[in-house]
């Protein structure tokens, strides 16, 4: 076990001050103090090598809980344990060992090419010559970004930014890297580069915590899946569990050629009724199966056109969510 | 879309919706921010405390300074301070800012000028300004330094203080308009506002410049926006050896505004041929 | 310490190789960073030009006071003193987050990330004002050389402190920018010989909050005219600098405690 977290809570304190003239002078001699429950005690535990989506809505916690296992922010009360470390405790010695990409803050330096942010790096992990070159070289490589590496970070993509900022945060072969919003607002060919990436990366035993709201990357990449709401865990289980969490549910889109019977049944829920010959509903397997479902419509109203998709991930998270 | 939802009102009470509501937003806005404003509070008096031990200092031989007494030479800086909480802006920097970052271009799709809504935030910002920096300042000034702070004569008190108001905006503005040609312009802006200062009088009197930089300065717009009003302020005015009456030296500073108003409208009649020229 | 020294000299070539991206703006910058710090000697020009002076003191002394000043801080504005725009800066935008993901000290890295090329203005403005003045005066002796250049390391201690009290209200201030006004108005009062001061003046600033002790103290050793307190300033730049310490870890803890 690579991650121990257990019971984390977190709790903030902040002020209310007003915004008339005689609240704030008020708020100079009386504050009033305002207790926020970011985190209720959730606990989980992350294995070597694996590859997790850390999921939430906005404001349920999860920015909090990256911060405090990145060490950056020291919690209420719980316990946490990396690769033997407490990571607000032993700060120092414990990031050497991590690594980190935000989407949103650029660790880049905007004016000057990435190989030179990438020396500043080099002399503050103290990373050794000769490993510096292999992992940049290997790297670089992976991503192919050769040519780019010496171009002013201002006159480069977003995508090829990207690909710099994971350089960045691997240049010093962390065990763990933590992924906020990696992919956000790059096109669908860079995404693709990206996540190529991460799975080479994490095929080669690098941990990976991943925090997003690009449902499409926590599909591709994710094996198992953690999702925390209101400060709490609702969700830890794999990616196909996930899936299923809502049950074993299938969206059907059906068009016949007589009007369609009565659909009024156990397991199946309409969802948009377009006309007596077509419709769009979800259908619960567990209660009448796909094949009893398919017969039953045919034999009363004739078949023209049907198509079946599973539960849009959406749904899951929606509900999850909620 | 829309078009008239609302009968056309009179231009003018239009004008003055926008200057309602942008006053208030904008004051709004930087109450937020209000304990940052509340740093002059501070920083005012003490930089003031090092001018009154300075020119103590310098009166205490006996010499006097350019004809100025210790007195007027001390309620000259204690106005300068309290009449640069008035007059204050940064429409220089908010307009590099907007141009720097592209956010311009939604002010090109409003239907109202730039500079008309810059100018309300500018009074939004010093309205705050007038309790959270100017009156406390004052009253410190007032009540604990001794300082006579009664202007000589409010009525041309008022009107040359809101010439400098004016002409100080008009003036930022038009070095936020070189936005428009130039990429990085921190450096030239810092440039101006140290210039803009030393020649307004904020360092020290006009008059303790030598003589020919004295008729040098009478001639450059500066004078009027902070030497001219608190010299009105304290009901006399000389530089470079010329001494003039009060109603006088605020026509010149109206004739100021004016001509610092055509240069604004030529500098954005280019500024903006050059936007849409290029493109953002 | 060798992985200390090799990481700040990358980071003064990094700051350098940033602000050289736009060498036009860099020259003007580092320029005006120079001429407004001759506000002061300016002043002091403008006084004793006007057949006025300040009592005791001739106009050379008094530059060389402000020299010294300048000297100060155009050793700590580019080397140490960035930290705190660049504290602002990071608090307010969010990368001070950054900062704590790097197997370093905080203050470290604000230092290290913090260069300022623009100030190395000041330093030259302070060598040319300093050489100016000395110019005119008499050769200073041996032994006022050393205790110059002994209270002149003390200013820099008592910059370091400011910097740290300015940065950690940075922290706790967010986006402040104005928190500058603060120093450059206190400071004010080391730049002018502190017999201009009344004495409970003089007593804090050099016993208080120790500003005589960046400019004032160190010029008047070279002068061969040492302040009465000067041995008693020096104990209480150190106190300084301690307490400083002390705010600057104080407001980091708040920050790691809530996040910013």
């Amino acid at each position: 076990m690579i991650i121990k977290v257990e019971n984390l809570t977190k709790i903030y304190k902040t002020y209310e001050r007003g915004n008339t003239f005689r609240e704030a002078v008020y708020s100079l001699f009386v504050r009033k103090p305002k207790y926020v429950e970011a985190l209720k005690g959730i606990s989980f535990n992350i294995e070597k090598g694996e590859l997790l989506g850390f999921l939430g809505p906005n404001g349920a916690g999860k920015s909090t809980t990256l911060k405090v296992l990145t060490g950056i922010l020291f919690p209420t009360d719980g316990k946490v344990d990396i690769m033997g470390y407490i990571p607000w405790k032993n700060r120092k010695k414990y990031v050497a060992h991590i690594g980190a990409v935000f989407g949103q803050k650029s660790q880049l330096l905007w004016d000057i090419p990435p190989i030179d942010a990438f020396y500043l790096n080099k002399a503050i992990y103290s990373i050794p010559d000769k490993s510096f070159k292999k992992t940049m070289d290997y790297m670089v490589d992976l991503l192919d970004v050769g040519d780019l590496i010496k171009k002013p970070t201002r006159l480069l993509s977003l995508g090829e930014r990207m690909k710099f900022e994971f350089i960045m945060a691997m240049l010093h072969n962390p065990e763990i890297v933590f992924l906020d919003e990696p992919t956000i607002g790059l096109d669908v060919i860079a995404k693709d580069r990206i996540r190529e990436f991460i799975l080479q990366m994490n095929k080669e035993g690098v941990t990976f915590i991943l925090t997003t709201h690009d449902l499409d990357d926590v599909e591709r990449l994710a094996k198992r899946v953690i999702v925390i709401n209101h400060g709490q865990t609702v969700f830890d289980n794999s990616i196909d569990a996930l899936k299923n969490h809502l049950g074993d549910k299938k969206v059907l889109s059906v068009s016949t050629h007589s009007p369609l019977p009565s659909l009024e049944m156990p397991g199946i829920l309409v969802k948009n009724k377009i006309s007596e010959y077509n419709v769009e509903l979800e259908l619960d397997v567990a209660k009448l199966e796909l094949n009893k479902f398919i017969d039953y419509i045919n034999k009363s109203s004739t078949i023209n056109d049907l198509s079946v998709q599973s539960l849009p991930i959406e749904d899951v998270m929606k509900d999850l969510y909620s | 879309m829309i078009v008239h939802k609302n009968k056309p009102k009179n231009i003018i009470y239009r004008q003055i919706d926008i200057l309602k509501a942008t006053v208030l937003a904008t004051y709004k806005e930087w109450a937020a921010y209000r304990s940052h404003m509340a740093i002059s509070i501070f920083v005012g008096p003490v930089t003031f405390l090092v001018q009154v031990f300075i020119w103590n200092a310098v009166y205490s031989t006996g010499n006097t300074v350019s004809g100025l007494t210790l007195n007027q030479i001390i309620t000259y800086y204690g106005v300068v301070t309290i009449i640069n909480y008035l007059t204050y802006d940064s429409a220089d920097w908010n307009l590099q800012m907007l141009i720097q970052t592209g956010k311009f271009i939604t002010f090109m799709l409003r239907p109202v000028s730039h500079c008309y809504y810059a100018f309300c935030q500018k009074l939004g910002h010093r309205l705050l300004a007038l309790w959270v920096e100017f009156i406390p300042v004052y009253l410190l000034f007032l009540l604990v330094f001794k300082i006579n702070l009664v202007p000589a004569d409010l009525f041309w008190a008022l009107i040359s203080i809101t010439l400098g108001f004016i002409l100080m905006f008009l003036m930022n503005y038009c070095i936020g308009i070189t936005g428009f040609w130039l990429t990085k312009t921190e450096g030239l802006r810092r440039a101006f506002i140290l210039l803009r200062d030393l020649c307004a009088g904020v360092l020290v009197p006009l008059t303790l410049f030598p003589g020919f930089m004295q008729k040098i300065l009478f001639f450059l717009p500066f004078q009027f926006i902070t030497y001219v009003p608190t010299r009105v302020f304290i009901g006399s005015y000389e530089l470079a050896g010329i001494s003039l009456p009060i109603p006088y030296v605020v026509g010149m500073q109206a004739g100021a505004v004016i001509v610092m108003f055509l240069v604004y409208k030529l500098l954005w009649f280019l500024g903006i041929k050059r936007f849409t020229g290029v493109g953002a | 310490m060798i992985s200390a020294i090799k990481m700040h000299l990358q980071g003064i070539k990094t700051g350098l190789a940033v602000r050289m991206a736009y060498r036009a703006d860099f020259i003007i910058s580092a320029f005006i960073m120079l001429i407004s710090e001759f506000f002061g000697p300016l002043l002091t020009y403008l006084i004793y030009n006007n057949e006025a002076s300040l009592p005791g003191w001739s106009m050379y002394e008094v530059l060389l006071i402000q020299g010294v000043f300048l000297l100060s801080k155009g050793i700590s504005f580019p080397f140490f003193f960035g930290i705190v725009w660049n504290t602002l800066d990071r608090v307010q935008n969010g990368t001070f987050d950054l900062l704590l993901i790097k197997p370093r000290s905080v203050l470290q890295m604000v230092i290290v990330t913090g260069f300022d090329s623009e100030d190395l203005g000041k330093l030259i403005g302070g060598l040319a004002l300093t050489g100016i003045a000395l110019y005119r005066l008499p050769r200073p002796g041996l032994s006022e050389w050393v205790a110059f250049i002994g209270l002149f390391v003390i200013s820099l201690v008592v910059m370091f402190g400011f910097a740290l009290i300015l940065a950690g209200l940075g922290i706790v201030w967010i986006g402040n920018y104005r928190v500058y006004e603060i120093f450059s108005s206190i400071a004010n009062f080391g730049m002018y010989p502190a017999s201009i001061f009344s004495k409970s003046l003089q007593t804090v600033i050099t016993s208080v909050i120790p500003v005589a002790m960046l400019g004032f103290i160190p010029a008047s050793a070279l002068l061969g005219k040492p302040y009465e307190n000067t041995l008693y300033a020096v104990i209480i730049s150190f106190m300084f600098l301690f307490a400083s310490l002390l705010f600057w870890n104080t407001t980091l803890k708040k920050y790691t405690s809530s996040g910013g």
